[in-house]
Parts: structure tokens; sequence; C-alpha cells
């Protein structure tokens, strides 16, 4: 039998439990821990340059405003991009290397990598000659996945960079017999893929963003050249595959929908 | 002057024996000649004489000589010959009254300079001792009154010489024929006029003097003497066509040349007619267009003094069918290279590609299929499902997926089939893939290193080798030089794999540089009926990616290469004529190759052909197996109407229809006669030489009437020609005692 000290310290510290994780989850979410990794440009370690996919970061820039803060495009770094390229290299016969690099939006090494990730899009600021550069990038044959990002707040954002990117194109909503969906894995249930804030919250939607939305620009020949998952976020679902809390159920549809992306971008 | 000297012409001794007339034994002369050299011999040591002993010497030889000469002399010599008798034989004479005889210069037609010499210097001296045949000739010949201008036949529209005189000859079998007389620019058009035709010719013993008309070279005229391009096309590719130009090599000269179907132009561009190379080689690229039948001219720009222009165009027709071609693409790992070679050829009509993409371990993701069926259960095991495709690509795939039965259906495939088989590079491709030990080690036109490292994931700039430099496959530009900067220009592929030796029939198209060291990358080689490739990277898609997005250099060298894997790829029946265009000739020759799904020939198939001309009823026709090669079918038809025919052949067994093909050819009168204008003085004088006559010009035929007598066809005499009074010996004997004079006087003796 403990003591009344020890229950009063273990009572303490079930509080402190309670309010610190969630807490610190939370900062981590708005930006202010920046992941188990810190600044990926202070990382030293490249993933191998001999597998023909490489995982794409886009370094984008962020503009001020509500909830904004530069450097949004680091979420998730670097765990999500390890913990899904290995569910790759294990469900898939692709030929996939550990880890990610990620590139910012004019450099030039960005061609040699067909295959790009956006994250916190609702946050991103791409000014014309960034819109051009991403412009010219998906015409060569680029695929642009987007993640993370919530409500009309932040579509409203997304929506005006991503117009000086395609001013004419339109935004549509994936079908469900779209190819994109059933490249190696049949995913006709559309869940919404909660963030990490799910755990405290109990809510799997953030902001107004009540309703997921798989969305898509395509290319004149009907293919898809920007995968756009709204209300969602995938990043955070593979970030914690490895954390108990996390539904498990979520991060193998998570892979699932992200492994039938990097396939649809490999034959399309 | 030869006559003069001696007496008869050279013929006459070609043709005759030598023998003494006097009928006294040869050894007597000799002894005799023997004797008097001696005696001569003996006065000049024993006589005295002033002169010394080298000039001694010369008068002995001198003597000796003319001694032995009259000897030779009083021994009668003379020539044994077979001659025709007088007023018993016939000579045809064929006069070539095909167009190409019309042409001329100073107003004077060949046709005209030939009948002035024969009504003035040969017929004179033949008629009176032979009877002349008269014929006038192009493509057969015909009798003739006279050979009055207006007693000719009208100009005809080609000349098959060969053929004429063959028919003259077989026509007078009941006329002692004891010569022919050919008197042309030697301008044959038939095609048909080669060794076996001459053997014929020369079964008759009857010789064919010839006498050429017309300039051996035209000054200021350019050819185009051959089109050499493909009969079929895939619909929207570029085809490449050879143009043979011929020219007066005189000057250099600069013209264009151009590519029409109807009115629209496909293709021209400038060409350079250089001095020291009077046949010059151009090749000229166009689009093939959509599906159908291309009635396409090639022509070349007149120069400005040209005189005959109706050598400066061909017609050619391009069948380009609906069939769309089917490539079956089995990649073994999702990758960049799969996703921008489906892309490059995602709109092209004339090839459809047919992917099999393994996914993960056991999961196959299919693309382009025509059914939810097709490739269900993977790669095809059964051979007539696998020959069903057009060409195979095999990526980055380890050779033990493939089951040996299956790996010995791919070298079937190209060997039997006469498909085209095409491996990529890849971590899991070639010697990396340990396709080194499997059943298509043979097939593949290099050697795969057997290690895995042989792929090398680093960036590398490819080259354009010469052969690369002529391919279709490498034209990104019709210019050379262009091309070629197109090339130099592009980014560096992504990867390359190391392949070991070539085989000795591979052909390099590309290379890269890699440690100061040129690797092949695209390697090819014919096998069997088909035809297999290596390219040896899996990293053209950096061509796309670092290009802009409206280049197209990489959409452009894939559907090349794709269709290149396709163009010739045969059917269960192939369908071919002996040409695509005939010119003034309308013997058509067809010949059809029948197989089975899995491709074994079939000797007993029934096969039948539509022919339709352009305008008029269709006629159909059995083809027959032709003679010592299985499932080979032929037949010929007379297209006596111009225009476009279309010719479909099916073949059947009593049971199934085994397939059927289509070709259309064009036949066109009127052309033959403007190519080759010159006069081809070679085929004449051969023509002479290998029947015993001679090739004769127009302006040296004093001779020929005597020389016509000389043949042993016909009626003929054996006639003895002496020889002894030849003014060559009489000559030689004044020569001879007038060299001893001068060599007395020199002496100072006289």
């Amino acid at each position: 039998m403990y003591s009344l000290k020890v229950r009063r310290l273990a009572a303490l510290g079930a509080a402190l439990t309670l309010v610190v994780a969630p807490a610190s989850q939370a900062l981590q979410f708005w930006g202010w821990g920046g992941g188990r990794g810190g600044d990926p440009r202070a990382w030293d370690f490249d993933p191998d340059p001999r597998a023909e996919f490489q995982f794409v970061r886009y370094a984008y820039g962020s503009s001020e405003g509500r909830g904004r803060r530069r450097g949004s495009w680091q979420t998730d770094w670097p765990d999500a991009e390890y913990h899904l390229t290995n569910g790759i290299s294990r469900l898939t016969a692709i030929d996939t290397a550990y880890g990610g690099k990620f590139f910012e939006p004019l450099n030039e090494e960005l061609f040699d990598y067909p295959w790009v990730y956006a994250v916190e899009v609702g946050r991103w600021h791409l000014s014309e000659v960034e819109a051009e550069h991403l412009r010219e990038y998906l015409l060569r044959g680029g695929f642009l996945m987007v993640d993370d990002f919530h409500g009309s707040y932040e579509w409203a954002s997304f929506l005006a960079s991503m117009q000086r990117v395609f001013p004419d194109r339109k935004i549509v909503e994936i079908p469900e017999n779209d190819p994109l969906l059933h490249t190696l894995y049949d995913l006709d249930q559309r869940t919404q893929i909660p963030g990490i804030q799910y755990l405290w919250s109990g809510q799997p939607y953030e902001d107004d963003g009540y309703t997921p939305h798989w969305r898509g620009i395509y290319d004149d020949e009907d293919r898809l050249m920007v995968a756009i998952n709204f209300n969602m976020d995938l990043g955070d679902a593979w970030e914690h595959a490895d954390l108990p809390e996390y539904p498990e159920n979520m991060t193998a549809l998570a892979y699932r929908f992200a492994i039938n992306y990097v396939i649809y971008a490999m034959t399309h | 002057m030869f006559e003069f000297l001696f007496k008869y012409p050279l013929a006459a001794f070609r043709k005759g024996e030598f023998l003494f007339a006097s009928g006294w034994p040869v050894w007597l002369l000799a002894a005799l000649a023997t004797l008097a050299c001696a005696a001569l011999l003996w006065r000049a040591r024993t006589a005295p004489s002033r002169l010394g002993p080298r000039a001694l010497a010369a008068v002995w030889a001198l003597q000796a000589a003319a001694a032995c000469l009259v000897l030779f002399m009083v021994w009668q010599p003379a020539l044994a010959i077979q001659s025709l008798k007088s007023r018993q034989n016939a000579v045809a004479v064929l006069l070539d009254t095909s167009r190409s005889m019309s042409f001329g210069v100073d107003g004077e037609s060949r046709l005209q300079q030939a009948v002035t010499a024969l009504s003035e210097r040969v017929l004179p001296g033949i008629e009176g001792k032979f009877r002349p045949l008269l014929y006038g000739f192009g493509g057969t010949p015909q009798r003739m009154a006279s050979i009055a201008l207006e007693d000719l036949p009208p100009p005809a529209p080609s000349s098959g010489i060969g053929e004429s005189v063959l028919s003259v000859l077989r026509e007078s079998t009941a006329v002692p024929l004891g010569a022919v007389l050919l008197v042309s620019d030697g301008s044959d058009n038939s095609g048909r006029f080669g060794r076996d035709l001459m053997a014929e010719i020369r079964k008759y013993n009857v010789p064919v003097h010839t006498i050429g008309v017309g300039r051996e070279r035209i000054p200021g005229d350019v050819e185009l003497a051959e089109v050499t391009v493909a009969a079929r096309a895939l619909p929207r590719s570029r085809v490449s066509a050879q143009l043979t130009l011929r020219h007066d090599g005189q000057r250099d000269r600069v013209t264009r040349v151009t590519v029409r179907d109807g009115s629209s132009v496909l293709s021209s561009q400038p060409v350079t007619l250089r001095a020291d190379e009077p046949v010059r080689r151009e090749w000229i690229d166009f689009g093939a267009g959509e599906s159908g039948v291309r009635d396409l001219v090639f022509s070349v720009e007149p120069l400005a003094e040209e005189e005959i222009s109706g050598n400066n165009a061909r017609r050619h027709v391009l069948d380009v069918p609906r069939r769309r071609r089917r490539i079956l693409y089995a990649e073994g790992e999702p990758r960049w290279q799969y996703k921008f070679m489906r892309r490059a050829v995602h709109k092209d009509a004339s090839v459809q590609l047919v992917t099999m993409l393994r996914t993960s371990t056991n999961k196959f993701y299919r693309q382009g299929v025509d059914t939810p069926e097709e490739l269900e259960d993977g790669f095809p095991d059964d051979p007539e499902a696998l020959f069903a495709y057009d060409a195979l690509i095999i990526g980055s795939f380890e050779a033990a997926f493939f089951t040996p039965k299956q790996q010995v259906a791919i070298r079937d495939f190209v060997s039997r089939r006469g498909g085209s088989l095409m491996m990529l590079a890849g971590p899991n491709g070639l010697g990396a893939g340990g396709w080194q030990n499997s059943e298509l080690v043979d097939a593949l036109p290099a050697a795969l290193e057997p290690d895995e490292s042989s792929f090398r994931r680093e960036k590398v700039k490819v080259e354009l080798t010469r052969q690369g430099r002529d391919s279709l496959i490498c034209r990104l530009d019709p210019d050379p030089e262009r091309n070629a900067s197109l090339w130099q220009e592009l980014p560096e592929l992504a990867d390359f794999q190391r392949l070991g030796p070539l085989k000795p029939a591979a052909v390099t198209l590309l290379a890269v540089r890699y440690d100061r060291e040129s690797l092949p990358l695209l390697v090819r080689q014919n096998y069997g009926r088909g035809r297999s490739s290596i390219f040896a990277t899996g990293g053209t898609w950096r061509w796309r990616m670092g290009l802009p997005s409206d280049d197209e250099r990489h959409d452009i060298f894939w559907r090349q290469v794709l269709r290149s894997l396709v163009a010739d790829t045969p059917g269960t029946v192939r369908l071919t004529s002996d040409r695509t265009n005939y010119a003034d000739e309308s013997r058509v020759r067809l010949r059809a190759e029948v197989r089975t799904k899995a491709y074994e020939r079939v000797g007993s198939a029934r096969v039948t052909a539509v022919v339709t001309p352009e305008e008029g009823s269709p006629q159909t026709l059995d083809l027959r197996p032709a003679a010592g090669e299985l499932g080979v079918y032929e037949t010929e038809f007379d297209a006596s109407a111009f225009g476009v025919y279309r010719v479909e052949a099916t073949a059947r067994t009593e049971q199934d229809r085994l397939g059927a093909d289509t070709l259309h050819l064009r036949r066109e009168g009127g052309v033959a006669e403007y190519f080759r204008p010159e006069r081809n003085a070679g085929l004449l004088a051969r023509l002479a030489a290998e029947t015993g006559g001679r090739y004769w010009e127009l302006d040296e035929l004093d001779g020929l009437p005597g020389e016509i007598r000389f043949s042993e066809a016909g009626i003929t005499a054996r006639e003895l020609l002496d020889l002894w009074d030849m003014p060559a010996l009489f000559l030689l004997l004044i020569g001879l005692r007038a060299a001893e004079w001068l060599v007395r006087r020199k002496a100072g003796i006289v």
C-alpha cells in the first residue's frame, strides 16, 4: 500500500501529465515545437541517392497572419518521412530512400524529383516567380501532394497561392473511380484522417473543416498533377505511426493513401 | 587502217583459225628457216667484211628475219573462217523507237541520227548481201516496211532491249538469221535485263552488233534516280526516305527536294550537288499523317538549264494502316522512366502501350489493356497470347521471375514471330537481373555484365554515334547539324548500366561518356525474323523534367523508339509485291507468307487476293505454294490500268481464318524513259561482247557491213582468207631490207 505522500505525488504527476502532454502536443501543432527533428536545414542526414524514389518536401515561404508563422513547411519533419518511406519500402516494390529531402521553391534541383509534398499549405505564400516555377514543374510531369490544412480560412489562403500557379485550372473533387484511389489499394471509403489534436480534442476536424475533401488539379490529358488533402492530416498520421495513442487504423489508411499517390505519380 | 594493213577486219582474226594453205609440213618450214639462219651466220663469219662485230651481228639478224619472213609467205599463211553466204541470210535490224530516242541536241533527235546512219552508211552495205529484217522496238519489237521516219511505230513508253532481242531471235528460228544489228541509246528500263536473259540470248549463237546513239553525259541534268522508303508506316509517325540524285558532276549546284501528298507539301529541304559527287544520297523526313493511303510525289527542283525535267520526280504509295500496334511492357518496379514513357505515347494513334507493373511482391498494376481480363494472370504463359503483341519491352525485372517456358516464348517472339524485344536497364534488369543466364542470351545484341553494380545511378551525358546520326530513331530534327546540337544540349541521364562486349551484328545508336570511356547505351541487332535491342538506362525521364514543358525532345525520342519496334512487325499473313511503284511495267508479282497464331508456317492454306484497281472492277486471284518455301504463296497479275491498286490477301485453312494483309501499289505510264536518259554504252558493249558481236559508235560504221558476214549463225560457208599477200607483210619485208641498208650506211660501206 502506498503512503499518502506517494499517492499525492502520483496524483500531481498524473495531473501534470494530463495538462502538459496535450499542451506540448498543441504547441508542436501550432509550430512552436518544430517536431522532434527541429529545423531540417540543420539536419545532416541525406537519404540514399541511389534510390529511385526520394520523398521531397516543398520548403515554401509563409506570410504573416492569423495563426501563421514562418517554417510551417517543416511540420512533422522528420518522423513523417522516416515512417512513411519505411512503409513504402516494406509494402511496395518501389526502390525508396529512407528519410526525405527538401527544396525551396526556386531550387532547380527540384526538377530532379518528380514527387513533392507540401504540408500546412493553408499557411503557404507563393510569389509570382515561385508560382511560375511550380507550374512549370507540374507541367513537365511533376506531382504535388498537399496536406494538413483545414477550414475555410486556410482554404482561401491555399487558393490564393494555388491560383497564382494555375489561374485557369479548376480544383475538382477526385471521383471514386479515379485511378489515384486504386493504384495499389482500393480506397473507396472517404475517412477523415485526423491530426494529433484528435488525442486531446476528440474531434477529427479542425477549425470549420468538418468534411474531408480529396480534391485535385488535372492536366489537359486528365492526369492528376496536384492531389489536395483538405481537412485532414496525413502527415500527422505518418509522423505518429509509432505513438500508441494515435489510432493505428488512421495511420494505416494514411500510408495507403500516400502509397497510392506515389504509385500514381510514378505511373501517370 | 587495220583493214588496209591486214586485209581483213579484226573480227576475222578473232574468229578465224590460222593455217598454212600450201599444205607443206610446218617442221619443214622450221628446218629451212634454221638452215637459212645458219648459212647466213656462216657467211657472216667467213666472208671478209669491213663491218665491226656489232654491225655484223645486226646485219645477220636482219637478213635472217627477212629470209624467215619470205619462207613464211611461201608457205601461204591463211585464215579459215565461217562466213555468211551471200544472199542466203537475213540480218535483223532493231531500231529503238522508245520515247528516250526523241531526246537530242541541236534540233536533231537520237532517232533521226540513227535513221540517217542506218540509211546512209549501214543498210546500203548489207542490202546486196543479206536480207534486212527491220524492226522498231520499245517494249516489244514490231516489223517495219522501211526505216523512213513515217514508217516508224509511235514512241514506246519503255524499252526492253534484252527482251526485244530475244523476241526477234525466237521469231527468226525459221529464217537463216546471220546477225542482229541493234541501234539504241541503251536505255533499258524493263528491270529484267540481267544475267539470265543474257544467257538466253547467248544460246542462239547469233552475234549482236550494237550501235550507240545519244550523248553519254547530258549537261545540266539532275535525275531523281531512286527513292527508298518503307511501303508502310504507322499513323502520325515520321518516315525517312533516301533519295538518290544523279547529276552531270560538272560543277556545284544548289537545288531543292520536296515530298508532296497531293497538293500539300509534307517536307522540303535544300540540297547541294557537288561537282566531285555525281551520285548524291539525301535523306528527307516527313510525317506519315493519319491512317490511309498516301500517294506521294518526291521531286527535285529542275536546274536552270535543264533539258529533261521528266526525270525529276518519282511517285510512291505509302500505306498507313489504321491498326494500332500493341507493345507489351513488363516493368518490375515503379519508376519514373515507366511514367514518362507512357506519357510520351499516351496520345499516339499508332502505338498502344500495354503495361504490367509490379507494384509490390505479388501485385501488378495494368494499364492500357483492352479488356479487364487482359494480363489478369500476369505475364503470358501461352506463346499465342504473347505473340498477339507486336513488340515486347522488359524493364527492371529479374530473369528468375520468368519461367523457362516464358523465356523460351520471349526468344521465339523475336526469332519466329518476328517481333521486337527491348530490354531496359534497372537495378533488377539486364546483368543485375541475371539475364546473362537466361534463354535470351543469344537473342540479345550484347553480352551482359554479371554484376549487381553494373547499374549505376549516376548522371551521364548521352552521345549520338555515327549510326545514330543516320537513324530515324534518333532524329530530333531533319537537319543533321541541328539534330546533333539538340542531342548535345540534352540534360544528363539519371542512370545507366554497363554492358559486356557487343555481338558482331550489333549496331550502337547511342552511347554515354563515363570515366573517359564511351559505353554503348542503345544497341540493336536483327535476330531471326525479328529484332532485339537494349537500352541501358532507366533515366531518360530527366530529359522531360530538365527541359521546358513545351520541349518535345523526350517524347519525340520515345515515340520514335516505340514505333521503330513495331513498324516492321509482320502479322500472321504478310503480303509483299516485288516493288511498290510500277513505271511502264505491268507485271506484278505477289508473295504471301502465311503462319499460324503461334507463327508456325502453314503449307496447306488457301490464299486468295482481291486486287482492286483505282478504276474498274476487282479481280480475285488464288496464290499458289512457292516451290521450296514452306508457308509462302505466290501469284502474278497484269496491272494494265494506271493508278493505285489495293491488294488484300486472305489466308484460310479448312477450319480457320488465319489472317489477312493489305498492300497498295501504283502503276504509272510514260515516265520510265525519262530516267537514265544518257546513252548506256556499257550495256550495249556488254551485249555485243557476250554474243560475239561488236559495239559501234555512230562515227565509225564504215567497217560494219564487212564485219557482219563473219558469223557462225545462219547459212555459212568455210572460207579461206589468204594472208601471204597482206600489205603489212610486204611492208615488213621492205622495212627489214631498208634497215640493213641503213646499218651498212652507218658503217660507211654504202
